[in-house]
């Protein structure tokens, strides 16, 4: 350090500046996010039950004891896992495929750019209510138009329980894939393109190009696209609540939407805290997880 | 950019796979709009007809009707502008300071900002319940606003972050070294050079503070409904009145699908800026 | 700029202001240590270079004397004043960096008002001091422009006006003609001495390139590997290097360096004895330096064959493998041709001897 740190220091001086610009963020923070989880995990070991008040009071690990032995919460669960993996799947495959076709039609890209902005600037609930009234409903939305059209006949898509389900994920994927198509678009413009020069040179087929050389330099791209995706499908809500509120039943009740209907529809808000605890739990471990897979690319 | 072997079969493939992203994506959108402008009557027709008496009386009804959504609207300006002003003010001086100040503790503070994007809103929601409905903070714009950041700050401190980075260091020390402070560099040098990313973030931070459902659901009330809320509530309500929904939808999309037509650029900048450096949310 | 008295080299000056001290400064980057023991005393009006090669500290020495830069230990002086935990902006020093750092959004006007906006100087006497800096460096017609409508040269004498509208105490000028051509290098090199000159402003100039410190500077401090190696005029730079090291880097092309055993009077290269003029207390394993221009063909001298010959128009100049080495001679006559073999000698006063193991100059 400087022999004779004087307070006018300069080093002094920019730790100072540098406090003063980052505290207020920081304790915002610490009172808006951490404050709350620690009442969050409070409340978890708690019975508290606003239906029920007279029964609220401490009961210690009893309500992840009592998840264990909860169909729902392991349905949740399942359809969590299935929500999370086919959505995310779904985004990169098709988003990379639209982002190929694309380059080879430099004209059309400045237009699929718009079109692409649409279904992610608008707000899911509004995406969840606009498939459930005009695109899947029985006999006139647009899906049941086109299946009528085609002889497939018309289907209750949010009715009947394994329909809704690939539903909700149509309507995600729907929504995101624009995402994923953007990033990677961006990401193979920056591709060089004498490595394919070169590669069509030594004779490599279509298919060997994209396999050996695109997709090793898109990885990076891709890793990020799906670390991002995994985060919004795991916290996925509003589209699901306005398309089928978690049903028919709990056939499209993912973990999320199970801890939100717990606390603020049934009002068991101690139990419905402990899920969201496991909800946390689940998506910071997946997210850790990923980071690590990131920077261990690099 | 791939140049591709002209081929037959390619030739006719791409255009038409391509033509149905297009469509995909963009008809939905186009259909609410048409929709919005038919009767009841013509919407429920069978086969759907593109010929039809166009009608503004749904967004009349919408607007100026019983089930006006003109309040909601209100509150969304006030929610999405509280929040974006909030979340700049906050976010762009610390940013600052990540990525470029030499503070104590400043690694664990990076780690803390990154951590807290990781934590699921349900999670947030049922605590915040619980404190708001104790001090009577339930159904109050102060209430949602600072919720709604817990979303919005994280995200936007590394978004500026990295247009922090990318201005030179040099320009920085010849502000220093020109007399004019750290919070004069800053404010002349700094600032105006990332001026591009301070619009990124607003537009980011507008849009998803406009669309935000879940906090405004349970935070909200009679007096804060933004039209994300009022949405929903017209589904339960007016069943089959898909027309008035379409209208009502339209309006409520309104000026994200601007934000969204006009600042194409910049969200495709700013998506990709976010994701390829450093993972920021959304 | 008032012209007092003259400095100790002759130049008007404010002969109080502008003198620098660096004691003992030692600079540590983790586990690395990059200056070792700095000393330098550089007078008012001064114009200062620190050469050295890439990584060799001088950069660092710059920076620290603008203050960018913390020290490990030691002491920044500025006319008596300890500054060495002193802000930038509060050590009246002025710095042209590399990349001119120049503000894009603010018109050349305005980048050069800059400094004297921060410090609350009233508009119109900004407004004069921008006018007379700009023109001093030749841009006064530029100054509604803004710096990406500049040229490269155009832009580095921006640079340099923002740093002389203020009349620092101090110039730092960190390799401003590296970004340049080399015939505008050329130039802008003059104008630099004349400029200089003119405001008798104390200047430490960073460069690894040896011609520039060479032809600017009134005093060198030679860098290598974090430790100054040698201060003096450039004369005597030339004339004395202290060690192997400097005697290899100044010089164009640089001076020859031969392996070789000093005894009595002579030095012995590849079985040949050179008369060099000093006397060999004791035998001694020792590095010849011979200047290219002290090279010359003479009979019974050591063996060499000719591999080129570069015809520069006045001069020559000519690589030779001798005793396994690479030797260049500069002359004005040239009378070999490729292919051909000689001998060499040289004059036994133009010799420079090092120890081997050491470097130093014997």
């Amino acid at each position: 350090m400087a022999t004779g740190a004087a307070a006018r220091s300069f080093e002094a001086q920019e730790r100072r500046f540098a406090l003063t610009l980052v505290a207020p963020a920081l304790v915002l923070l610490l009172v808006t996010t951490t404050a709350p989880l620690v009442y969050l995990l409070w409340t978890s070991l708690h019975r508290l039950d606003l239906g029920m008040p007279w029964l609220s009071g401490f009961a210690g690990l009893g309500n992840y004891a009592k998840m264990g032995s909860d169909p729902r919460f392991w349905n949740s669960l399942g359809l969590t896992a299935i929500y999370t993996i086919s959505t995310v799947v779904a985004q990169v495959v098709l988003g990379l495929g639209v982002a190929l076709l694309v380059l080879q039609i430099p004209k059309g890209q400045g237009l699929l750019r718009v079109a692409a902005i649409l279904p992610i600037v608008l707000a899911p609930v509004v995406v969840g209510l606009f498939w459930r009234t005009l695109v899947l409903s029985p006999d006139v939305g647009l899906v049941d138009l086109v299946t009528r059209t085609l002889g497939l006949g018309s289907h209750n898509w949010l009715g009947d329980p394994q329909l809704a389900l690939i539903s909700v994920i149509a309507i995600h994927t729907w929504q995101w894939t624009p995402f994923a198509f953007l990033v990677l678009l961006a990401s193979l413009a920056t591709l060089p393109p004498d490595i394919y020069e070169a590669a069509r040179l030594d004779r490599a087929g279509a298919w060997q190009r994209f396999r050996h050389i695109t997709l090793p330099l898109l990885r990076p791209a891709i890793v990020v696209v799906v670390i991002l995706r995994m985060m919004t499908a795991l916290s996925a809500f509003a589209a699901i609540f306005a398309a089928t509120g978690g049903g028919p039943g709990s056939a499209t009740e993912i973990l999320n939407l199970y801890a939100y209907r717990t606390s603020f529809s049934e009002l068991n808000l101690g139990y419905g805290a402990s899920l969201a605890v496991v909800l946390m739990a689940i998506t910071l471990a997946i997210s850790y997880v990923m980071f690590r897979l990131r920077r261990s690319r690099r | 950019m791939i140049v591709a072997k002209p081929h037959p079969i390619r030739a006719i493939a791409v255009p038409v796979l391509t033509g149905a992203a297009l469509a995909i994506w963009a008809f939905p959108v186009l259909w609410a709009l048409l929709t919005s402008f038919k009767t009841e009557r013509d919407v429920l027709a069978y086969p759907p007809s593109l010929i039809f008496t166009p009608t503004l009386a749904n967004y009349h009804d919408v607007l100026f009707g019983a089930t006006s959504i003109v309040p909601n609207l209100w509150s969304s300006v006030i929610v999405a502008v509280g929040a974006t002003f909030f979340t700049v003010v906050f976010a762009v001086p610390a940013a600052y300071a990540l990525a470029r100040l030499r503070y104590p503790a400043k690694r664990a503070s990076g780690f803390y900002v990154l951590a807290t994007q990781m934590l699921p809103p349900v999670g947030l929601i049922i605590p915040y319940y619980l404190v708001l409905q104790r001090v009577g903070g339930l159904d109050t714009y102060f209430g949602l606003i600072l919720i709604d950041l817990t979303l919005t700050l994280p995200f936007a401190i590394w978004l500026m972050v990295s247009y922090f980075e990318d201005v030179p260091l040099e320009m920085e020390e010849a502000a220093l070294l020109d007399r004019a402070g750290r919070f004069g560099a800053l404010w002349h040098v700094i600032l105006p050079q990332v001026r591009g990313g301070i619009a990124v973030t607003t537009i980011f931070v507008f849009l998803n503070t406009w669309n935000e459902f879940l906090f405004a659901v349970v935070i909200g009330g009679n007096r804060v409904r933004p039209v994300t809320v009022a949405m929903f509530n017209f589904m339960s309500v007016e069943q089959t009145q898909w027309a008035r929904l379409a209208a009502g939808a339209t309006l409520a999309m309104l000026p994200v699908i601007l934000i969204g037509l006009f600042a194409q650029r910049h969200i495709v900048k700013g998506l990709t800026v976010g994701a390829v450096k450093g993972g920021g949310r959304r | 700029m008032s012209a007092d008295a003259t400095t100790r080299t002759g130049r008007p000056g404010n002969a109080s202001r502008g003198s620098i001290r660096l004691e003992g400064i030692v600079k540590r980057h983790g586990a690395t240590t990059v200056l070792h023991d700095v000393d330098l005393a550089i007078e008012p009006g001064e114009f200062f270079v620190l050469l050295g090669p890439s990584g060799s500290g001088k950069t660092t020495t710059l920076r620290i004397l603008a203050g960018l830069e913390s020290v490990s230990a030691g002491s920044v002086t500025m006319d008596g004043e300890d500054v060495t935990t002193t802000p930038p902006g509060e050590r009246d020093v002025a710095m042209v960096f590399q990349s001119y750092a120049l503000y894009p959004h603010m018109s050349v006007a305005a980048n050069i008002g800059f400094p004297l906006r921060m410090v609350k100087v009233p508009a119109a006497e900004v407004a004069r001091a921008v006018e007379a800096a700009a023109t001093k460096v030749g841009i006064q017609h530029l100054l509604a422009r803004t710096p990406g409508q500049l040229s490269g040269g155009q832009q580095q004498r921006c640079a340099l006006a923002r740093a002389i509208v203020r009349e620092p105490r101090l110039f730092l000028l960190d390799e401003p003609l590296s970004n340049l051509d080399a015939k505008l290098r050329l130039e802008t090199r003059l104008e630099l001495h004349s400029l200089q000159r003119n405001l008798g402003v104390t200047t430490v100039y960073v460069t690894h390139d040896q011609e520039e410190a060479m032809t600017l500077a009134d005093r060198i401090a030679v860098f290598m590997d974090g430790r100054i190696v040698q201060v003096g005029t450039p004369r005597e730079v030339f004339a004395t290097p202290q060690t192997r090291a400097v005697a290899g880097f100044i010089g164009t092309p640089p001076m020859n360096l031969l392996e070789g055993v000093w005894q009595g009077d002579t030095v012995t290269v590849a079985g040949h004895a050179f008369p060099v003029g000093a006397h060999a207390a004791a035998p001694r394993d020792v590095t010849l330096g011979v200047r290219p221009g002290d090279v010359r063909v003479a009979d019974g001298g050591l063996p060499a064959h000719v591999e080129r010959v570069e015809d520069l128009g006045d001069t020559a100049v000519l690589s030779y493998r001798a005793a396994g080495a690479l030797v260049k001679q500069k002359t004005d006559r040239t009378v070999v041709r490729e292919g051909d073999d000689v001998t060499l000698g040289f004059a036994p006063g133009s010799a420079h001897l090092f120890d081997r193991t050491t470097g130093a100059r014997l």
